[in-house]
């Protein structure tokens, strides 16, 4: 047995973030007593009609999300609670609309920062109605082996090792959130834990006081005893001792009040919860608090820490006259844990997962990236460029200075060609129609291919396959009329043997000087030898030129259309920003652009 | 609470149809020349001379003056602007119009837990003290108004008779409908004085407000006063402008003279940190607290404040088992912080004692712990030690 929360209490929470958080720790705690989570809704009007997902042990349960209690309660009739995690300023409504529902009893409010006067309109209206107002600025309430409402309690470790998986028999009542936990933390390690304990609020007004839930306590017959976590301020804890001093109580009170430093401070200087105030005529001081529970006849401890030994004596005292029985501890292997995820279970050595990629080249995992196992800034500050770094992640290998040397040449010459190429035109049209730089950038990229900078990996292909095979050149033209077609990386649209590609003259006179071996640039200039006299713009292109180059250093067949992709990546991002910087319009083709060969305007035939 | 200075105070009580005496609150002398011109009230009245900070017994300090004429006001601005009080430079001086009068009288109205209590009583001024017993108490329940009949009534019991039992009715209508609209905890006018024309007027308020209900206060344009008769420290109004930015909360109060530092979390557990300290015989020498998980900064930011408390010897890092507040990081600020100050030369000979619990609360300690490494003098404890032991052993270390 508990009270306020119990394992017939199913929850509705009000508000977000704070809300979802509370969900999983409420959620962790029913798994911990394999239990079914009992956060039946949400409501949250800006997310209303979507579902929060909730971890459960090893699933995910989705929650609803409603506008309006009512829709809530309407939609799942078992709710009985409400927990409120409305900020300060939208909370008063929120909670009516709750202490409203004929279906709930109970509404504990977590917000912190209510006003005074919202806070005392809740209380009434509650008490009014008959049901109980938790709060403002709970902590929330736990009942050990049955149910957690809001995030008491803490992290699912401090859970177990509090044993709140099953009922022991201290009820706790405190206004402070940390210390309900030291509290119950307390009652598992000197006694046998506790049936209930609930966070009241530091509020100068909480909505229900001590007596109430002494009442509760008094009438749960699972709770022998009830510690009182008090401070100064207020007149709760005079109350609590009127009503233990009433009359002969089933359960023993143990109580400690806070606020005695108050005596030695400069005059007028509180501090501690917004409700730790003492009157304006000095009543409410923890001196008469303390002193009128000790005179009802509770156990009052002189400080905190005799708190522990007040309760594990009053736990011996309970064994001993025979009305409680001793609790033996779970076994070991029969404590509560909670799933590990994949992860978690990884790090402690216990699984084995087949990765889904594997990846050669680079790894972020560390404080900064390592390319190829070399850290980024080190290869900076070693005076590495941006042609190493392509070596590295497109070929696993830092390439030479000299091999660099040409990268960034092939780079430099490669960047752009002006406005009216398709990759340029496209990234340009795109950029008139007011699409973004990737999108736009993307949009030329797409232009890349086997009639548009996208020849430089089958030219290198066929290339290497001439020199693999020891071919002639004219074996080569025969293979390639025969079974591949025009010879990638040979012809220009409009350079020719009298109007020379200057770029390619650059290049492969740069790689000339340089004194190395160059076996497929020279052959294919043997194959333009021959080409360019049958028609004489069957020249090398650019990107025949780069291919041979590329091949001749080394890199791989497949990363060569990448120096085209990543060159002229360049200059369309610079066509991009250029239409932007103008503030260019939407363009169009002109119709004289058009030869409209279609047929003229005619009459539509009947549908048959 | 959030206690509010007499002329934001006054202005509330104006603005529900409360007389007060006329007022003005001048920064300058030359602003005072000018409000000089314009107000005639200020040439005909005898005036009254006030510090406008929050400072308790001025009259004792010297910073009200009575009775003056314009040219002695002047004189008497001129002489308290700039002024240095204990810690506390006087920046704002109110004058106000002496109103002549012959009987004081009390009213206020108070926050209950029910509700409010509406108190009056024919003895006002310095005379409320000692006869308490005589003032006539209203209790009214919270979202219920006090009726004339029950204030006229009030009025009468206190023993107040024919046209004055009704003005004072009148006006103690007027101060719970300015008490409940603008979100009051306490109101306080003494004296309430009848003036020549038999009106009565507020010559002196306490204004204490809910601090919590700015939200919906738009003209609470005012700064709020600290409630400890003196004004707030430097450091002071730091951590308030932090705790106002983040979730969660940091506070900080600075008490002179003291040599244990403290530094716990949580608004609960930090009191019973304290109790210990003076129960142990120990000087406090601040009230610290941080709780609801906030971020590592604030807590670095406090930590900072609480390490340059002058001529400390232990600081007490204490706290209860968290709930949610995550002990790794909110460590990780406090460490930072006195990493800093052990740089700067701070923290030499002051011992550290540390007791936590909650989430993450084994890295937390952990690196706490590993403090020690660095040359701190620190002592760490996990959630077996109980609460307030480290302030036992911090007071019985040498």
């Amino acid at each position: 047995m508990s009270i306020l929360a119990t394992k017939d209490t199913h929850v509705v929470i009000q508000g977000g973030v704070a809300g979802v958080n509370a969900a999983r720790r409420m959620a962790e705690f029913r798994y911990m007593i394999k239990q079914p989570l009992n956060v039946s809704a949400f409501v949250y009007p800006p997310d209303a009609g979507k579902t929060y997902e909730i971890v459960c042990g090893t699933e995910l349960v989705a929650i609803p999300i409603y506008k309006t209690v009512a829709d809530a309660t309407a939609n799942h009739p078992e709710i009985n609670t409400s927990l409120v995690y409305i900020g300060a300023n939208r909370a008063y409504e929120g909670t009516m609309d709750a202490l409203n529902d004929p279906k709930i009893k109970t509404v504990s409010m977590i917000t912190e920062g209510v006003p005074e006067k919202d806070a005392k309109l809740l209380g009434k209206h509650a008490r009014k109605l008959g049901k109980t107002f938790n709060g403002p600025s709970s902590i929330g309430v736990v009942s050990a082996g049955e149910c957690r409402l809001g995030v008491i309690g803490g992290a699912f470790d401090n859970l177990v090792a509090c044993k709140l998986y099953r009922p022991g028999s201290f009820g706790v009542i405190t206004k402070s959130g940390g210390l309900s936990n030291e509290i119950i933390w307390i009652c598992s390690q000197f006694a046998d834990g506790i049936t209930t304990a609930i966070g009241i609020g530091g509020d100068a007004y909480p909505g229900t006081d001590y007596v109430s839930y002494l009442e509760m306590f008094e009438n749960d017959p699972q709770t022998k005893a009830v510690v009182i976590v008090g401070e100064m301020g207020g007149d709760l804890e005079e109350s609590a001792a009127e009503w233990y001093g009433a009359k002969k109580r089933r359960i023993k009170l143990l109580a400690v009040v806070s606020g005695f430093c108050q005596e030695s401070l400069p005059k007028g200087m509180k501090f501690g919860h917004a409700g730790a105030k003492e009157g304006l005529k000095g009543e409410g001081s923890a001196r008469a608090k303390s002193d009128a529970l000790k005179k009802a006849g509770a156990l009052v401890p002189d400080t905190f820490g005799a708190l522990g030994p007040a309760i594990k004596a009053t736990h011996e005292e309970l064994l001993k006259s025979g009305v409680i029985k001793a609790i033996p501890d779970l076994a070991p292997s029969d404590v509560p844990r909670l799933p590990k995820t994949v992860a978690e279970a990884k790090k402690d050595g216990e699984v084995l997962v087949e990765p889904l990629i594997r990846s050669t080249i680079s790894d972020d995992r560390g404080d900064e990236p390592l390319y190829q196992g070399y850290p980024a800034s080190e290869l900076i500050n070693a005076g590495y460029d941006i042609p190493h770094i392509i070596g590295l992640l497109w070929d696993n290998r830092l390439v030479s200075r000299q091999e660099a040397e040409i990268i960034k040449r092939i780079i430099m010459l490669s960047a752009d060609h002006g406005p009216c190429v398709s990759g340029a035109l496209t990234t340009v049209i795109a950029a008139c129609a007011g699409i973004g730089l990737s999108q736009a950038v993307a949009a030329g990229m797409i232009m890349i291919g086997p009639r548009f900078g996208g020849a430089v990996t089958d030219a290198g292909r066929w290339f290497k396959y001439a020199i693999d095979q020891k071919l002639t050149v004219e074996d080569f033209l025969a293979y390639m009329k025969q079974n591949v077609g025009p010879v990638p990386g040979i012809g220009h649209r409009v350079k020719s043997l009298k109007n020379p590609d200057k770029r390619v003259k650059e290049l492969v006179g740069y790689v000339k000087s340089l004194g190395i071996k160059t076996p497929h640039l020279d052959f294919a200039l043997e194959v333009e030898k021959i080409t360019a006299v049958k028609k004489d713009n069957l020249i090398l292109n650019v990107d025949g030129t780069m291919a041979a180059v590329l091949v001749d250093i080394g890199f791989p067949v497949d990363s060569l259309n990448g120096f085209f992709i990543l060159a002229r990546t360049i200059g369309m991002i610079g066509h991009w920003t250029d239409q932007k910087r103008q503030g260019s319009r939407l363009i169009r083709l002109f119709d004289y652009l058009v030869n409209y060969a279609s047929p003229k305007r005619r009459e539509v035939p009947p549908l048959q | 609470m959030a206690k509010v200075l007499e002329g934001p105070g006054m202005g509330l009580l104006r603005k529900w149809g409360i007389s007060t005496p006329n007022y003005v609150v001048v920064t300058s002398n030359d602003e005072f020349e000018e409000l000089s011109k314009v107000n005639d009230w200020l040439k005909k009245s005898k005036l009254v001379v006030k510090a406008h900070e929050a400072l308790g017994s001025r009259f004792k300090l010297g910073l009200v003056k009575v009775g003056l004429d314009l040219a002695a006001a002047k004189a008497a601005v001129k002489e308290m602007l700039g002024k240095k009080v204990e810690s506390v430079t006087i920046r704002e001086v109110i004058v106000s119009e002496a109103i002549d009068h012959k009987e004081e009288y009390y009213a206020s109205v108070k926050s209950t837990r029910d509700g409010v209590d509406v108190m009056v009583t024919t003895y006002g001024g310095i005379e409320v003290e000692e006869n308490w017993e005589k003032v006539k108490k209203l209790s009214v329940e919270i979202g219920e108004s006090p009726s004339d009949a029950q204030l006229s009534a009030l009025a009468k019991d206190a023993g107040f008779s024919g046209d004055t039992a009704t003005k004072m009715a009148e006006f103690l209508k007027k101060l719970y409908i300015c008490f409940d609209n603008e979100d009051a905890q306490y109101l306080e006018i003494n004296p309430v004085v009848q003036n020549s024309n038999g009106h009565l007027v507020a010559l002196d308020a306490v204004t204490l407000l809910d601090g919590d209900a700015k939200f919906r206060h738009k003209d609470w344009t005012f700064p709020f006063a600290a409630e400890f008769g003196r004004a707030y420290t430097k450091n002071e109004e730091e951590v308030m402008a932090v705790d106002a930015k983040v979730k969660g909360s940091v506070k900080l109060i600075e008490i002179p003279g003291g040599n244990i530092a403290m530094l716990p979390a949580g608004g609960g557990a930090s009191v019973y940190y304290s109790d210990a300290v003076v129960a142990r015989g120990g000087k406090l020498a601040n009230y610290a607290e941080y709780s609801g998980d906030p971020p590592d900064w604030a807590v670095e930011v406090l930590t900072e404040k609480v390490c340059s408390l002058p001529n400390i010897k232990h600081i007490i890092v204490g706290g209860a088992i968290a709930n949610f507040t995550d002990v790794k990081k909110t460590f990780g600020g406090i460490i930072n912080a006195f990493r800093k100050a052990k740089g700067e030369g701070k923290l030499k000979g002051v011992k550290i004692w540390v007791r936590r619990g909650g989430p993450n609360e084994l890295q937390g300690l952990a690196a706490m712990r590993a403090l020690q490494d660095e040359g701190f003098d620190i002592h760490v404890f996990d959630r077996t030690t109980p609460l307030t032991d480290i302030v036992d052993m911090a007071m019985a270390a040498k």
